[in-house]
């Protein structure tokens, strides 16, 4: 289970970590699409589902996972600390065993060395708890440090798991040793200290350590006459009175104390190793910021805002040809859809000017009018000319198309119409940018029907119609 | 099932209807430009939520002959009542008509049911001369609301606001170019009101935009804190042969190394600006180049720059006070306690000492020219290890950030980023200044951010970015 927890967070950070430089815009429609058919299914949009997923559609050949990888290189660290352990632990009993006939194999020696084990198993599962690494040199020089971010807080809880799978491995060879040197062997046990201590002091301690097992096997714990029979010193290496077979009778007990003390600590401690690890991955990739990204985009729906439309490029021609013209001197106006309004400028108005409003509120039957007694008058000169106000920043539309194409029609072929687009201050030029849509206006009507042109400044205007020419 | 609400925003020529559509759909994409005639015809914006759709915003052509359409409606015409069949008889009558093709198109969605979103510049003088235009729309008898857009600089709002009354069940103001995004939401409501069953998706969608932009503005500091802790470690390497190292000087190789190291600097820092505008899907901005003539006038390790975007003193003190102190703290833990927070008071102390004494001064980074080792050389260039560096780069991505995020999508000038004249990070509470000092601490060492490290520094990034935002609020 551990191992699923640990892939499943090194694969899908991994996947994280490829998905870093997608649009957001994308992640969130992908993984939204995979929420939303999940909902369909009737299934949940578990974080194993989401990448069995996104290798499917990866389609075969995406194998190369990163936490298969990691995996098998802690299988590897794992099998290479249960070697070592199974190696040492065969050398560590046979040390402690050997027995060369002429003195006994120290009880107390061997109880040492079981606290030690003990307080060695309980710092290891310590260190991990705390977060601690004193093998972090091994690590380094393991190249076990990537992916970096995601792996160094379980580090820590790997290592021990690591540690502790050594152990046991140290232990069970431990035991078996003890059991083959128990065979082939006369093993003579017996207790000794320097310390001024009683017989029954030390059965109250050896009775204390063989509590867990004394009911399962009484025969494990050392009476008190084995206890005070079975001490020996070294200044008196062979003890009187004591029959050979008693030396030997210790070994139920060395037995069960490695099983109780040594191996079962550690079965116990490797099995909350692996809960520990399954339990901190599952912690990291819940807290995972892309775990938390992840949910997000798949609970939130996908928001398109109609941003899929381009026609930045589509614009209309812009270009024209023609140029701004001077205003010719006649008395025929016409002020379009509103322009002149309050007032003409000073420029415009004349003694003899005959101003007449076209288009905007005047009705179509008006607009008709006006064409037609202009018709009239323009017939009568040799050199027919008409203004035609406007509004700089209404632009041109097709009524007035529709207008100077009828005029066309009407007057005279010879008629000029001169455009004259005012500023919102009639007085003032109106910009170059609002002139441009007229000129091209112009352009679309028949060649040499009209053209604009700009008024000539107020005899007390800084403005100078010489710029009107590069128009 | 009810029809979706589809908006058709309709107008004179040249009264900026696309300039409103680019805004509300967020597409910079949108033909734009002081032409009649830009938008030949009308062009569907749908708001889809997981592919179903809330709105359609409908940009159309002006009206081109609003007299003459009206003429032939009133010809058509016995009484009130048969007004919106008969301007459905003109468009089907004319369809493909040349004269009418533009009133076709804008009258089409119109007569199908959609609400009428009416604009008018209101930068020009009010004029009566589009009341046929508003006639003609009224005719249909669908539920209308008139907006009035700012194109110009002048003002004539008022005039116009009281005229449009007569003809539109509401009126609103939008400057399709400048309106804050509440703004956008506050209309898109008002939208909603127009018929009571368009109220609910509407409002839906209000609700949805404005998550989506809590969620960029997260995203978006996480993708300035990803870019930061990139451009803080990085570093230029350069392995030489024997032949090489003969042949080249100490100063060429910091020369070529310094300029490749700052080429990528820019590079990525340029990319961060694209991931930004993306992310607000801003599409055309690089193409206005206005960030690339920014960069060039402002270096971005000048002297100038780093007057307007580096930090105090006074403020690395106190960051580096916190980021010293964090790391004393985690003396007083091994000790259990038993230092009684000597470790913070004195690690805080060291840190406010280094970050006051070297933090102002933007030290290049050095060249480390390695041992020799198999015939091969290797010369190092970097992480630079002034993390007034980092407050650069901070600042510059923010104010970026900033101007990206209330960027309308109707903005077509270019995008002019100008320097701060004040190092609005100084109103960034204590806990975000810390981590943010601790993150440039960590990756100048080159030491990778763990995840919650890095979850902490877009946290921090965020609130630089909300103080940013005050900040612009509170400078007028």
């Amino acid at each position: 289970m551990s191992q699923n927890t640990l892939r499943l967070l090194l694969d899908v950070d991994s996947r994280f970590q490829r998905d870093r430089d997608q649009s957001p815009a994308f992640l969130h429609r992908r993984d939204r699409r995979f929420a939303l058919d999940c909902e369909q299914q009737g299934v949940s949009p578990t974080p194993e589902r989401w990448l069995d997923h996104m290798r499917r559609l990866s389609g075969p050949g995406n194998e190369a996972q990163t936490g298969r990888k990691v995996q098998q290189q802690w299988q590897r660290i794992n099998s290479g600390f249960a070697i070592a352990g199974a190696l040492f632990g065969v050398l560590t009993m046979a040390g402690l065993l050997f027995y060369d006939g002429g003195q006994r194999i120290n009880i107390t020696v061997f109880l040492a060395f079981v606290v030690l084990q003990l307080l060695l198993a309980l710092a290891t599962t310590a260190q991990a708890l705390m977060g601690w690494q004193p093998w972090r040199w091994l690590a380094k020089r393991l190249s076990l440090h990537a992916p970096e971010s995601t792996l160094a807080p379980l580090q820590p809880t790997l290592m021990a798991r690591a540690g502790h799978t050594g152990g046991v491995a140290f232990a069970l060879s431990g035991l078996l040793t003890l059991f083959v040197l128990l065979v082939i062997q006369d093993l003579a046990f017996g207790w000794s200290t320097t310390l001024d201590t009683a017989a029954a002091s030390y059965h109250r301690l050896v009775h204390a350590i063989a509590t867990p097992w004394s009911l399962l096997w009484p025969a494990a714990v050392p009476s008190l006459e084995l206890v005070e029979a079975t001490r020996f010193f070294r200044a008196a290496p062979t003890s009187q009175g004591v029959a050979p077979e008693q030396w030997g009778n210790w070994w139920p007990f060395v037995v069960m104390l490695w099983v109780t003390w040594v191996m079962l600590p550690r079965l116990l401690l490797l099995a909350f190793s692996h809960w520990f690890t399954a339990h901190k991955a599952r912690l990291q990739l819940h807290g995972h910021p892309g775990m938390q990204a992840l949910l997000y985009r798949m609970e939130t729906p996908t928001l398109d805002t109609g941003n899929q439309h381009n026609d930045a490029d589509d614009l209309p021609d812009v270009r024209t040809q023609a140029t701004t013209g001077d205003l010719c001197d006649t008395p025929h106006m016409i002020c379009w859809a509103g322009a002149g309004e309050p007032e003409l400028p000073r420029q415009l108005t004349r003694r003899d000017s005959q101003i007449r409003k076209a288009g905007g509120r005047a009705s179509l039957a008006e607009d008709d009018h006006v064409l037609t007694t202009l018709a009239k008058d323009l017939a009568r000169e040799h050199s027919p000319a008409v203004i035609l106000v406007t509004r700089s920043w209404e632009p041109p539309t097709g009524e007035l198309h529709d207008f100077l194409e009828q005029a066309r029609e009407h007057w005279p072929a010879e008629t000029r119409v001169m455009i004259v687009p005012l500023a919102n201050d009639a007085n003032q030029r109106p910009k170059n940018l609002l002139i441009q849509p007229w000129l091209r206006f112009t352009e679309r009507l028949p060649e040499g029907f009209a053209s604009v042109a700009l008024l000539p400044p107020p005899p007390d205007s800084p403005y100078q119609v010489a710029g009107a020419s590069t128009l | 099932m009810t029809q979706t609400p589809v908006f058709a925003v309709v107008g004179h020529p040249n009264k900026g209807k696309s300039s409103v559509v680019a805004t509300l759909s967020q597409n910079d994409a949108i033909a734009i430009a002081l032409e009649p005639g830009t938008t030949r015809a009308s062009q569907r914006y749908p708001l889809t939520v997981d592919g179903r759709q809330l709105y359609t915003l409908t940009d159309t052509p002006g009206f081109q002959r609003p007299r003459r359409v009206l003429q032939w409606l009133e010809a058509h015409s016995l009484s009130a009542s048969d007004h919106p069949d008969t301007v459905r008889a003109f468009v089907l009558q004319h369809k493909g008509d040349e004269r009418y093709v533009d009133e076709c198109e804008l009258l089409s969605p119109i007569i199908e049911g959609a609400g009428i979103i009416y604009v008018v510049d209101g930068s020009v003088p009010y004029s009566a001369e589009h009341e046929a235009e508003m006639t003609i729309l009224r005719w249909t008898g669908r539920p209308s609301l008139a907006l009035i857009n700012s194109i110009g600089d002048d003002d004539y709002s008022d005039v116009w606001q009281a005229a449009l009354g007569q003809f539109f069940q509401v009126v609103r103001k939008f400057d399709a170019v400048r309106a804050p995004f509440e703004q956008h939401l506050s209309l898109l409501r008002t939208f909603g009101q127009l018929e009571s069953d368009w109220e609910q998706p509407l409002e839906e969608a209000t609700q949805l935009l404005a998550e989506q932009r809590r969620q960029r503005q997260r995203l978006a500091a996480s993708i300035i804190a990803r870019a930061l802790e990139d451009l803080m470690g990085y570093q230029e390497k350069r392995t030489l042969t024997l032949d090489q190292v003969a042949s080249t000087s100490e100063a060429t190789l910091a020369d070529t190394l310094r300029d490749r190291w700052y080429k990528r600097q820019r590079r990525r820092e340029q990319s961060l600006r694209i991931d930004i505008e993306h992310l607000y899907q801003h599409q055309r901005i690089t193409r206005q180049e206005a960030e690339l003539e920014w960069a060039n006038q402002h270096d971005l390790f000048s002297e100038d720059t780093r007057q307007h975007w580096a930090v105090s003193k006074k403020y690395l003190a106190t960051a580096g006070f916190g980021a010293g102190a964090m790391g004393g703290a985690g003396v007083d833990a091994l000790t259990f306690g038993s230092s009684l927070g000597t470790g913070a008071l004195v690690g805080g102390l060291i840190g406010a000492a280094g970050s006051y004494f070297y933090g102002d001064r933007l030290v290049l980074p050095a060249l480390n020219i390695g041992p020799l080792q198999n015939g091969l050389q290797s010369a190092t260039f970097g992480p630079v290890q002034d993390s007034q560096f980092g407050y650069v780069i901070l600042g510059r991505a923010v104010d970026h950030w900033w101007h990206i995020s209330h960027r309308n999508h109707a903005g077509r000038d270019l995008l002019a980023l100008e320097p701060a004249d004040q190092h609005w990070l100084e109103l960034l509470d204590k806990t975000s200044r810390r981590e943010i000092q601790r993150a440039l601490d960590r990756c100048r060492k080159q030491r990778p951010l763990s995840q919650s490290q890095r979850q902490n520094l877009a946290q921090a990034i965020g609130q630089a970015m909300a103080a940013y935002d005050n900040w612009r609020l509170n400078r007028g």
